[in-house]
């Protein structure tokens, strides 16, 4: 080989080697804030249905609401601070006077950093969902209609190449819309960007149990590869553009995986073994016990959980506080399977909790079994949130803002996991999030 | 009296001519058709997204020629909406379907019989039209190459294709 030759393809090897790792599976070329984020995992918990922040973080239980004095904690994996004394309903057993004893021996807001006074962008559930999940204020978004904007899932895959079974949406339920959540109608991103989504009370109950539990084994090397063959000259011959009905992009192989994961899950359902809360009697808590079994299984980059209990607060206080007491216990046994039984995602996973929503100052007309009042959401009290990290780059034991400061608005949470993943710079370039947002990084 | 007789003669035999000529003009012409040719695509107006309750009630009388209860379909349809990848909960559903008793579906000796029969069958039952010269071609080659491709597949391939998913 003569010299020029060798400079010639030296220089190309070389730069081979420099451009090669920057192009993604889905072909293009990495973002210019080149992954490499604080964590490697995070776990984004949708909080809880509706929290008012007097029950919550400013620990008043009774005080706020119903002209008692009683005060006190009743999230105590979560925040520090002793638990109400008197009139406890909330916890298990006959009119839920046992608490349910704290999993975590140390809370996680000693672990990690708290907002304690955040603004919501809208009262309403999905309004509230969508903005911590398309980091917008979503005046325009319908209440039956999919995301108009990114999500979060959308901005992960496409701009830091992840996969989808490494993107994860679990949800309490198939009500409110919320299955509409795991990927936006935005032309730019959209399903092929999408999440892949659970509401475990549903497909692993007894509908899926009925209808879902049963199927037939395909062999993965014989017997699929032929269907999916003559599926794609029948979808070639086909001369509609599909875009609403198709899948978002799990490939094969991701398939046969997800596939096994459900048979695991319903041969573990029926057996009992499923890795829920030590508490499991409400649909959030068996939804964690669910999101737990997807992270073991799946170790995705991001996990988000949608937990709506709490909302009760519409006609029983009583029942409120008690799913409020129930959404703790779900993030401490979260946080606490995290760090014991999934290894891989132990010390580099940020877990993250915001509530979609506040709820209302003052009471509705209707009054519960122990003459509590309960409360709906659409005051100001209502835009009043907190926000919780804990984890893969978070500092420790510090509190940001208060009730006469408030800083942080849900719309950040989109730049703040981004950030924490390594793709912030991508979020912030496509203009699509609402002005004024930041990564909650930013705002300390 | 003369005149009048012979303008009554000239009369009829003016008549007569005409009923000749008239006579001789019904001789059978042959007649030249054309076929109708559909110059349309072979998947039409099909633009109309089906709903996952009407995409489970059609698989199944599809699949077992029976209908499915309202309370069935409505169950089946929550069933898909808990589940994020669309193409996944159908492959699944479809999967359950080919696992319970009552699939009506050819056997394989049949199909490989007829392969011809069998596609336009096929094409007719899930898309509700014949299949194009190529697709009947492609399928012919395509079952005939692969002996392990059963009728099965073939209907679960059809049953998850996008034509499948709209009407």
């Amino acid at each position: 080989m003569d010299r020029r030759r060798f400079i010639k393809r030296a220089g190309a090897a070389a730069a081979g080697s420099f451009v090669l790792p920057y192009i993604l599976p889905s072909g293009r070329l990495f973002a210019a804030s080149g992954g490499g984020g604080a964590a490697q995992h995070v776990v984004f918990v949708l909080f809880a249905g509706g929290v008012r922040q007097q029950e919550s973080i400013l620990q008043r239980y009774l005080a706020d609401s119903q002209n008692d004095p009683n005060e006190g904690n009743v999230m105590y994996n979560m925040f520090d601070g002793a638990p109400p004394v008197e009139k406890i309903v909330y916890g298990t057993g006959l009119g839920g006077i046992n608490p349910i004893p704290s999993i975590l021996g140390q809370s996680l807001a000693s672990q990690g950093t708290v907002f304690r006074e955040m603004r919501a962008a809208s009262t309403g559930h999905y309004g509230g969902l969508n903005s911590l999940l398309q980091g917008t204020t979503a005046a325009t978004q319908g209440l039956q209609q999919k995301p108009i904007n990114p999500t979060l899932f959308e901005y992960l895959r496409r701009h830091a190449g992840v996969q989808a079974s490494k993107t994860w949406f679990v949800g309490n339920s198939i009500g409110n819309s919320t299955p509409l959540l795991n990927y936006s109608v935005h032309p730019n991103y959209g399903a092929r960007y999408g999440a892949n989504f659970f509401a475990p009370n549903v497909t692993f109950g007894p509908l899926g149990d009925q209808y879902l539990g049963n199927a037939k084994v395909y062999h993965p090397e014989d017997q699929l590869p032929p269907v999916y063959e003559m599926q794609a000259f029948l979808n070639n011959s086909f001369e509609n553009v599909v875009n609403s009905a198709t899948g978002i992009g799990n490939t094969p192989e991701e398939k046969q995986d997800i596939k096994a994961f459900m048979v695991e899950m319903f041969s573990r359902t029926a057996n009992g073994t499923i890795a829920h809360p030590p508490v499991n009697d409400s649909g959030d808590l068996t939804t964690v016990g669910y999101a737990c079994e997807v992270l073991k299984w799946f170790k995705p980059t991001l996990t988000v959980v949608n937990l709506s209990g709490v909302d009760g607060c519409h006609s029983s206080f009583t029942g409120y506080l008690g799913a409020l007491h129930r959404a703790d216990h779900a993030m401490g046994h979260l946080w606490n399977f995290i760090q014991t039984q999934v290894p891989e995602m132990a010390g580099n996973t940020t877990l993250i909790a915001v509530p979609e929503c506040g709820r209302n100052a003052e009471p509705n007309a209707i009054l519960d079994q122990n003459d509590w009042r309960s409360f709906d959401h659409s005051d100001a009290n209502s835009l009043r949130v907190f926000g919780l990290m804990a984890g893969a780059g978070v500092e420790q034991g510090l509190m940001v803002g208060g009730e006469d400061n408030p800083v942080g608005l849900v719309t950040d949470l989109v730049p703040t996991v981004a950030e924490l993943l390594g793709f912030k710079q991508d979020v912030m370039g496509a203009g699509l999030i609402a002005p004024g947002s930041m990564s909650l990084f930013d705002r300390i | 009296m003369a005149r009048t007789s012979l303008s009554t003669i000239g009369r009829q035999i003016g008549l007569s001519v005409l009923c000749v000529l008239l006579l001789g003009a019904c001789r059978k012409e042959p007649i030249y058709e054309l076929n109708t040719i559909d110059l349309r695509a072979p998947s039409p107006n099909k633009d109309q997204l089906k709903t996952n309750e009407e995409y489970v009630a059609i698989l199944h009388a599809n699949l077992f020629q029976t209908a499915l209860s309202a309370n069935e379909v409505y169950q089946l349809a929550q069933c898909i909406e808990s589940i994020g990848d669309k193409e996944l909960a159908r492959e699944v559903i479809i999967s359950n379907f080919m696992n319970k008793p009552g699939v009506q579906i050819p056997t394989d000796a049949g199909m490989r019989a007829d392969i011809d029969t069998f596609t336009k069958a096929t094409y007719n039952r899930f898309l509700v039209r014949d299949p194009s010269e190529a697709e009947l071609t492609w399928f012919r080659n395509y079952i005939t190459a692969d002996p392990y491709v059963t009728p099965e597949l073939i209907y679960f391939s059809f049953a998850l294709s996008d034509e499948y998913l709209f009407y």
